[in-house]
């Protein structure tokens, strides 16, 4: 598990380990749109978290996670996939 | 009881306390933030003061009421344990220990005693000059300003009683290997985590270090305090934790009286409540065990009582087994029995009574106090353990006799029917005596930890005084043994272990210039093999130098200088162990005392045991000591000679052979054999007791030869005959016998006869 990255977006897919944080830096300050997706996204490390909040990227999908979810600001239920955390 | 008795029971428990405390001490120094183990501490203290209180020792309560104020102070974190600290609190220990044998010695203890003044000033010093740098957290003032950030949260992220984290890891964290994302999320009972970004956030782009961490956590978590700081137990001073009052809005805390608003007990009830649910969903469970049954049932009792519900004494009433109790926890739960179906309830909080002057008490600590019980262990002193061997040792003579008994109803008086039922009552009796003597000797044994207990102690005094880096490692101390073989282990141990760091390990310096950890590691171990106890003490130290120990020997004459030349290096390490060898150049305080391992030695093959040694230069020496699990009873085998009946231990007899006459090689004065190849020296037991007779061959022509191992060498008996083996109770010769040597003592046999126990070792 790790980051695929495909042409629109990087998928965070299970743990991301703290060595993924700077290619995740480095690619999304190449695109001119940058965008994640968190859907699968297991435990990120702090590093990674701190990339995410700091380039701010636009959210393919949300993070299911209670904490993860709190951290991006988003609101603690998600509405659309309906998955608590 | 009489003051007499009062006393003994004073000094015993003193005693026990003190040593309970000395192993505290060393744990609490090897792990100063375990705060358990600090509450053991001062709870030891606490009960030796209490004690003291009983009688009139001045001097004694009011050095032990220092040690335990210093020892409150430390375990709220006021004062930081420190090495220093600890010496003094070993030394007024020590003490304490010489006052508690006086009052064993005089019954009393008069006037002022200055030592115990002294060392009474000593710790009141520590208690008013504080460590300039106290440890973390811990050592901040309890009531502190709520964080700011706290007062936006909702009402139901901040429960009383929880406690708020501000967690503000330091930017190289990262390299550190941590992950303060991860340790902020996985906090106990985390109810709200916030990340705060400085105030330059976010950076510009160009300008951002991914692997510099910027961020800061705030969290609140309903767990206590203890446990909180645990979980951040490696960053404490990056973590700032607040326990919540409950003035702070929290509407569980408003709903109870107001004389209950103290947080601790809000959060204590919570914990209750959530036991309670608990043992209600473990009842549920099908087919719970018994046993799973009535710890539940226990349990609700107390947290009834705790809780303050009556329907404590129903519980008495009710039917036994998983169902009823199931039903009453339910019907009586304290928020009620709808709640009970829910796991958890935060917001109810149930008008429960106050749980009086104990609120400052948890109820773990609740349990542990009458859950002391346990299992019940009588105190019985040795003797009567002793007196109580003794006995049964008769019992085996006494009932040893049967036999015989039954031998002679059939030859003498013809009658076959009373022999057998003799000898089936004897079989009876036989193995009663043979359970009852096996019940005995576990009574008396301990395990080997119990003399392990006081190495800790001594290997720190000892390597701190040799300015040497020792971590002794003890292994195996569950091992158990007779308590005379354990008693009779200590000073050789001691000793050993004395010479291990004094001659063994070297100083921090040369290990490192050796290419070895400063840290000299001493490992002492205990395993049972067989019948047998053997302990190892390792040490990888600088080993034992051969050269020396050779040219040492020769100095001091112990052996001659071609002969030392001739042996080979695991042959000369041997030498260490003859009388008056000492290898140490200078006669320090430790070791070198002239009394070398030839002591060590002795006091071991005393108990029968035996030493090994081996040595590798450079990479440390091992010592194995072989002892027998016990010493009461003892294997020997029965032989003849001139018309004599002897025994010899078991332990020592190799084998037993027949030589024909013609295979002994005849040389001077001395007879050899080949036995296997080896030549085996033969000597005539009669000879060796002084006894005119000449060994007498079988009808065969051959001679009935005991082969001995003597301290690594064999050595064959010529005896006339061999006569099976028996189990014997060895008494040691007395009165005017003590002075006699050759033989190891004496044993009654089922006849009435007495047996000589020979000792080879003695007579060689």
């Amino acid at each position: 598990m790790g980051i695929r990255y495909t042409r629109t977006h990087a998928a965070l897919e299970g743990d991301i380990a703290v060595d993924d944080a700077e290619a995740l830096a480095l690619w999304l300050r190449a695109q001119r749109r940058p965008a994640v997706a968190l859907k699968a996204v297991g435990h990120v490390h702090s590093a990674v978290l701190q990339v995410l909040l700091a380039l701010r990227p636009a959210l393919r999908s949300e993070p299911t996670d209670r904490w993860l979810r709190a951290a991006l600001g988003l609101p603690p239920v998600p509405p659309s996939e309906g998955e608590p955390a | 009881m009489k003051t007499q008795d009062l006393l003994d029971q004073f000094v015993q428990e003193a005693r026990e306390c003190l040593e309970r405390i000395g192993q505290r001490l060393l744990a609490v120094e090897r792990d100063p933030a375990n705060r358990e183990l600090l509450n053991d501490l001062f709870r030891e203290v606490h009960t030796l003061k209490g004690n003291c209180g009983l009688f009139d020792f001045g001097a004694l309560e009011h050095l032990v009421h220092a040690a335990e104020d210093l020892l409150d102070r430390v375990r709220d974190g006021q004062i930081a344990y420190r090495p220093a600290l600890a010496d003094t609190l070993l030394d007024a220990m020590d003490h304490t220990g010489t006052l508690v044998d006086r009052i064993a010695r005089d019954g009393r203890l008069d006037g002022e005693d200055p030592a115990a003044a002294t060392l009474a000033q000593a710790l009141r010093l520590h208690l008013t000059a504080p460590d300039p740098a106290p440890r973390g957290e811990a050592a901040a003032p309890p009531p502190r300003a709520m964080p700011d950030w706290l007062s936006a949260l909702p009402d139901g992220e901040r429960p009383a009683g929880a406690v708020a984290v501000t967690y503000a890891p330091e930017p190289g964290c990262y390299f550190k290997g941590e992950d303060p994302w991860r340790l902020a999320r996985c906090a106990p009972g985390l109810r709200h985590l916030a990340v705060h970004a400085p105030t330059d956030w976010p950076p510009a782009p160009e300008a951002f270090d991914c692997y510099d961490h910027r961020l800061s956590f705030r969290l609140v978590c309903d767990a206590p305090l203890a446990a909180v700081q645990d979980h951040f137990r490696y960053v404490p001073e990056q973590v700032d934790c607040v326990v919540l009052a409950s003035e702070r809005a929290d509407p569980a805390a408003r709903s109870v009286p107001a004389n209950d608003a103290d947080p601790a007990l809000v959060a204590l009830r919570h914990h209750a409540r959530a036991l309670w649910t608990a043992q209600g969903e473990l009842l549920a469970r099908p087919g719970v065990a018994a046993a799973s049954v009535e710890s539940a049932r226990r349990v609700l009792e107390r947290l009834a009582r705790i809780l303050g519900l009556d329907a404590a004494d129903s519980l008495a009433g009710l039917a036994p087994g998983a169902v009823p109790l199931a039903t009453w926890a339910r019907e009586h739960h304290p928020d009620g029995a709808a709640a009970a179906d829910r796991t958890t309830d935060e917001s109810v909080a149930p008008p429960a009574p106050r749980l009086g002057a104990a609120s400052a008490a948890s109820p773990s600590a609740e349990e542990g106090h009458s859950g002391d019980r346990g299992p019940r262990v009588l105190k019985v002193s040795q003797d009567k353990i002793d007196r109580l061997m003794d006995l049964i040792g008769e019992m085996v003579v006494a009932k040893n006799a049967l036999p015989y008994l039954a031998a002679r109803a059939e030859t003498q008086f013809g009658q076959r029917e009373l022999a057998r039922e003799i000898k089936t009552q004897y079989s009876v009796i036989n193995r009663i005596a043979e359970d009852m003597q096996h019940a005995v000797l576990q009574v008396r044994m301990l395990p080997v930890g119990t003399v392990f207990q006081r190495f800790g102690r001594l290997v720190r005094d000892i390597s701190r005084k040799l300015g040497k880096e020792v971590e002794l490692v003890l292994e195996g101390e569950d091992t158990e043994a007779d308590k005379n073989v354990i008693e009779s282990l200590a000073d050789p141990l001691i000793h050993i272990l004395r010479n291990s760091l004094d001659h063994g390990i070297e100083p921090p310096d040369a290990r490192r210039a050796a290419g070895k950890p400063a840290t000299g590691t001493l490992r002492v171990s205990a395993r049972q093999e067989g019948d047998r106890v053997v302990l190892e003490i390792a040490d990888d130290g600088a080993g034992i130098d051969t050269r020396r120990v050779r040219a040492k020997a020769v100095e001091r004459g112990l052996i001659p200088a071609d002969r030392a030349d001739a042996l080979t290096d695991a042959e000369a390490v041997q030498l260490v162990f003859l009388p008056g060898f000492s290898t140490a150049e200078s006669v320090s305080d430790l070791s070198g005392r002239g009394v070398g391992m030839d002591v060590v030695r002795t006091a071991v093959e005393r108990v029968n045991g035996t030493v090994a040694l081996s040595s590798m230069a450079g990479a440390g020496t091992t010592i194995r000591l072989s002892l027998p699990l016990s010493m009461a009873v003892t294997h020997v085998m029965m032989i003849e000679t001139a018309g004599r009946r002897f025994g010899v231990p078991m332990d020592l007899i190799v084998e037993t052979v027949r030589v024909p006459a013609e295979d002994i090689h005849h040389f001077k004065q001395s007879q050899t054999v080949v036995l296997r190849g080896r030549i085996v020296p033969l000597r005539s037991l009669n000879a060796l007791m002084g006894l005119d007779d000449p060994p007498r061959p079988n009808p065969e022509g051959e001679h009935a030869v005991l082969v001995v191992r003597l301290g690594g060498e064999t050595i064959g008996l010529v005896v006339d005959d061999f006569d099976g083996t028996s189990d014997i109770i060895l008494k040691p010769l007395e009165g005017v016998l003590a002075g006699l040597t050759g033989f190891a003592g004496t044993a009654l046999m089922g006849d009435g006869s007495v047996l000589m126990i020979l000792n080879p070792r003695e007579l060689i």
